[in-house]
């Protein structure tokens, strides 16, 4: 385009010269006229020409404006741009010390391998308020049993079936609406805050290989539930209010409190009984450091299948109590839980002689129940330049705190303590190595030593 | 493409319902109906419920009774008289409880009564801490406790010691909260042999349903759920069978037994504190002798399994018969010349080798019943 500009003016300008030079003869004045119109003519068509080109350069612009833009239009208008998907997972050996039977003291050492948990996580954002999560997780490599409670059989029977639920399940389909950071409604499958667990499950959110061993043996493990809350955050404050599905009292047990009646083994959840958990914190344990405070409340009897085998409520009542302080390479985490259940003799007795129910050994439950643990860690990578943090952790269960009558076993009271490390090869990627003792509360069972490797990641699109 | 993907699967459907139906008709063509066999059943299966389960059963509720009766004497006049009183009473009640094992079916597995009476292994370090921390025990506060601190097992370990060096125990070492505890655990232990009895008497839920007896007696009619036949309530019975016979031989006796007098363990031995353990297996054997021949030891003779066997196969039948017989002898014959407990056999070489005797017996009345009579429920012309 250039070139030809400048041609052109140098045409013009030679033009200008020949002119300048040329009046002595007529004839070749003449002739001289003659080439300079013909001289003239061609550049006018030489413009006419750059003009069409141009024009057609302008087009073509235009053209691929138009096409970016549309491109750029459809892009944000895609609807995969609206999905999200997450997923996190771990693996892990573990070699602990194990007792044939209660009347064993002499313990035998025994390694495992535990594909723990793949999980998948699914979001869509709808528009700018609406939004929904689907998370699906695989325990232990997949597939399960399902326990269903036919009322038609015989005088009513639990029955096992090997066909779904179990260990591949949804553990979260919520949908949210949250027009603001203040306020904002979630319903369906939803996560209880009480446990930090239910808030720190990945396996780079918290220190010790397994999760933390003191909650587990106390409440449901990421506790989900169906029912409806409300949540949001002003000036740093977080809080969390839900009503959500309650406990069924049949399936507590001995060794794991109310842990087990979390109704997840059946098909169907009775929701007769409905409980509410109710959450405060003033800063973000996902993001670090915070402290919080958590309650749930809720009555069992209702979601019985034998609903009329215990007279009183079976209210459980649970208080936790937690903090983080995450600074630099300092990590500090902690929970105290501390719960209460109303007529857990009646609960006993009533599994005790439930038909079918088969509690066993394990049909005595805990009026109160206390579980604790902390962790400390420090990330050497402040340090150094090797991606480890060293830990130290301890955990401290005990689900039989107290019995309405007699006097509770101590041979649930565990402690476990242990030191580890973390090492981060790459941000998503996470491998554990941890080493303790577990102490048994009861003097004539020796402590025993337990050693455990884990493999993690997260990551999201 | 998308066709060619639905053709596939409509043939993988078709194929596979075809090859559905034709095992379906399989099972169904009628075998030749030569080989089949006529016997009526009703008068057997009416003798089995009455005269050897609920039989079995009341003298079980009757014995805990006395054991009740014998521990509160106990504590009234802690006497060796009447502390050697309570271990016989004890040895009394644990054998109708072994011999009904031959059917723990029913009630006793419904109403979860098994493990209430017969948990094992004990929790012996629960049980120092309830004695340790409690005393005046009662009925209703043991019921609340879990089922390894109660039963037949912790009261052989009140009665008669740890059972290391002997079975016998001083009553100067019973202590007073040792003897009330044993009192609380008898009288819990009486009143669920109650409830068992009951249930096959009066009512299998203890509450509107009908007695199991009568369940069992009458398969088939409208309000019986659990018996449609009388086929099924022979499979019971044969299947019940084969269930101790098993749990005897390759549970009871195999757990502690081991590979090798090294590898024997005694912790898992039952009744080791009163060494009652060859006394235990040979019942629970003697429990299958008896709803085989349809009559306890010594009663006159009544329409057992054997009669439906002998209907089927004559030879078969007197062929179990012998080697019901044989294993109870074999198991007998552990304790030897100088009658050895089973807890000493299990690390005496020529113990284990009259071990493996019995072991061996007890293999082939299980392969007898599984793989004979089991058969003969399908060649019976109903």
């Amino acid at each position: 385009m250039k070139t030809k500009l400048s041609l052109l003016a140098l045409c013009i300008a030679g033009f200008s010269c020949t002119s300048a030079m040329a009046a002595t003869d007529p004839a070749q004045l003449e002739q001289a006229i003659a080439k300079q119109e013909a001289e003239l003519n061609k550049l006018k068509h030489d413009l006419a020409e750059l003009a069409a080109q141009q024009k057609m350069q302008l087009k073509q612009q235009e053209e691929q404006a138009e096409v970016v833009a549309t491109a750029r239009k459809e892009l944000t208008e895609s609807k995969w741009n609206k999905f999200s998907f997450k997923s996190y997972g771990s693996m892990t050996y573990t070699s602990d010390e194990y007792y044939q039977n209660v009347q064993d003291t002499s313990p035998e050492r025994r390694g495992r391998f535990d594909l723990e948990r793949i999980v998948t996580e699914f979001g869509y954002q709808f528009n700018d308020e609406w939004d929904m999560e689907v998370e699906i997780e695989y325990e232990h490599g997949g597939t399960g049993t399902a326990l269903e409670y036919d009322g038609f059989d015989e005088f009513g029977e639990f029955e096992t079936e090997v066909e779904a639920g179990g260990e591949v399940m949804i553990e979260k389909a919520e949908l949210r609406y949250r027009p603001s950071d203040e306020f904002g409604v979630k319903f369906g499958n939803i996560h209880l805050p009480i446990g930090l667990s239910s808030i720190l499950h990945k396996p780079d959110q918290y220190l010790t290989v397994l999760r933390h061993r003191s909650e587990a043996a106390m409440l449901p493990a990421v506790w989900n539930e169906m029912g409806v809350g409300i949540f949001g955050e002003m000036a740093n404050f977080h809080y969390q209010a839900q009503v959500v599905s309650g406990l069924n009292s049949e399936y507590f047990r001995t060794y794991d409190w109310i842990a087990s009646g979390h109704q997840k083994r059946f098909e169907s959840v009775n929701a007769d009984d409905l409980a509410y958990a109710l959450r405060l914190d003033y800063g973000n344990f996902k993001k670090g450091s915070a402290v919080g405070v958590a309650y749930y409340y809720g009555n069992t009897t209702g979601n019985r299948h034998k609903s009329n085998k215990v007279s009183g409520d079976g209210t459980v009542s649970i208080l936790a109590i937690s903090g983080a302080f995450v600074q630099g390479p300092w990590i500090l985490r902690g929970q105290y839980l501390n719960g209460t259940l109303s007529d857990a003799d009646g609960i006993t007795q009533a599994n005790k002689t439930t038909p079918g129910l088969k509690p066993g050994n394990f049909a005595q439950v805990g009026s109160e129940s206390e579980a604790f643990f902390v962790e400390a860690g420090v990330d050497l990578s402040h340090f150094t330049s090797i991606p480890v943090t060293v830990f130290a952790n301890i955990d401290y269960s005990n689900p039989l705190a107290d019995v309405d009558t007699g006097t509770a076993s101590k041979r649930y009271e565990n402690t476990w303590t242990s030191i580890g490390i973390n090492y981060f090869p790459i941000a998503e990627i996470v491998i554990k190595a941890e080493a303790g003792r577990q102490q048994v509360a009861v003097s004539s069972i020796p402590d025993t030593n337990f050693f455990a490797l884990g493999v993690g990641y997260q990551f999201s699109l | 493409m998308k066709q060619l993907k639905y053709s596939a699967v409509a043939i993988a459907l078709i194929s596979t319902l075809a090859a559905c139906g034709g095992s379906g008709s399989d099972d169904t063509t009628p075998p030749p109906t030569d080989d089949k066999f006529e016997f009526a059943a009703t008068e057997m299966i009416t003798n089995l419920t009455d005269d050897v389960i609920i039989s079995g059963y009341s003298t079980l509720a009757i014995k805990g009774e006395e054991m009740f009766l014998a521990s509160q004497t106990l504590v009234a006049n802690k006497t060796q008289a009447n502390l050697l009183a309570a271990q016989e009473a004890w040895k009394a009640a644990r054998q109708p409880w072994e011999q009904g094992e031959s059917h723990i079916f029913g009630p006793v597995d419904s109403l979860g009564i098994d493990p209430h009476l017969d948990s094992w292994p004990l929790n012996t370090t629960d049980l120092k801490t309830v004695l340790t921390n409690n005393s005046g025990f009662s009925a209703d506060t043991i019921k609340g406790w879990n089922d390894d601190v109660q039963g037949f097992h912790t009261m052989e370990y009140l009665l008669f010691g740890d059972g290391v060096a002997d079975n016998q125990k001083d009553v100067a070492d019973l202590s007073m909260s040792e003897a009330e505890y044993l009192m609380g655990l008898s009288e819990v232990f009486r009143d669920y042999t109650k409830t068992l009895d009951d249930s096959w008497l009066i009512s299998h839920d203890g509450q509107t349903g009908k007695a199991y007896g009568e369940l069992v007696k009458n398969p088939g009619t409208a309000d019986n759920t659990f018996y449609a036949s009388q086929v099924g309530v022979i499979q019971e019975l044969v299947n019940g069978m084969i269930g101790i016979v098993d749990e005897v031989g390759n549970g009871k006796i195999a757990d502690p037994f081991g590979t090798s007098a090294a590898t024997a363990d005694t912790s898992k031995v039952e009744s080791q504190y009163s060494w009652n353990s060859l006394t235990d297996f040979s019942d629970n054997i003697i429990g299958v002798r008896n709803v085989y021949q349809g009559e306890l030891t010594g009663a006159s003779d009544k329409q057992g399994i054997i009669d439906f066997v002998k209907a089927g196969d004559e030879a078969l039948a007197l062929r179990v018969s012998s080697e019901i017989d044989d294993a109870i002898i074999k198991i007998q014959a552990i304790k030897g010349s100088n009658n050895m407990p089973f807890r000493q056999a299990i690390a005496d070489a020529e113990g284990r080798g009259r071990i493996q005797t019995a072991v061996d017996a007890l293999s082939k009345l299980q392969a007898s019943l599984e793989s004979d009579v089991v058969p003969l429920l399908n060649k019976w012309k109903v």
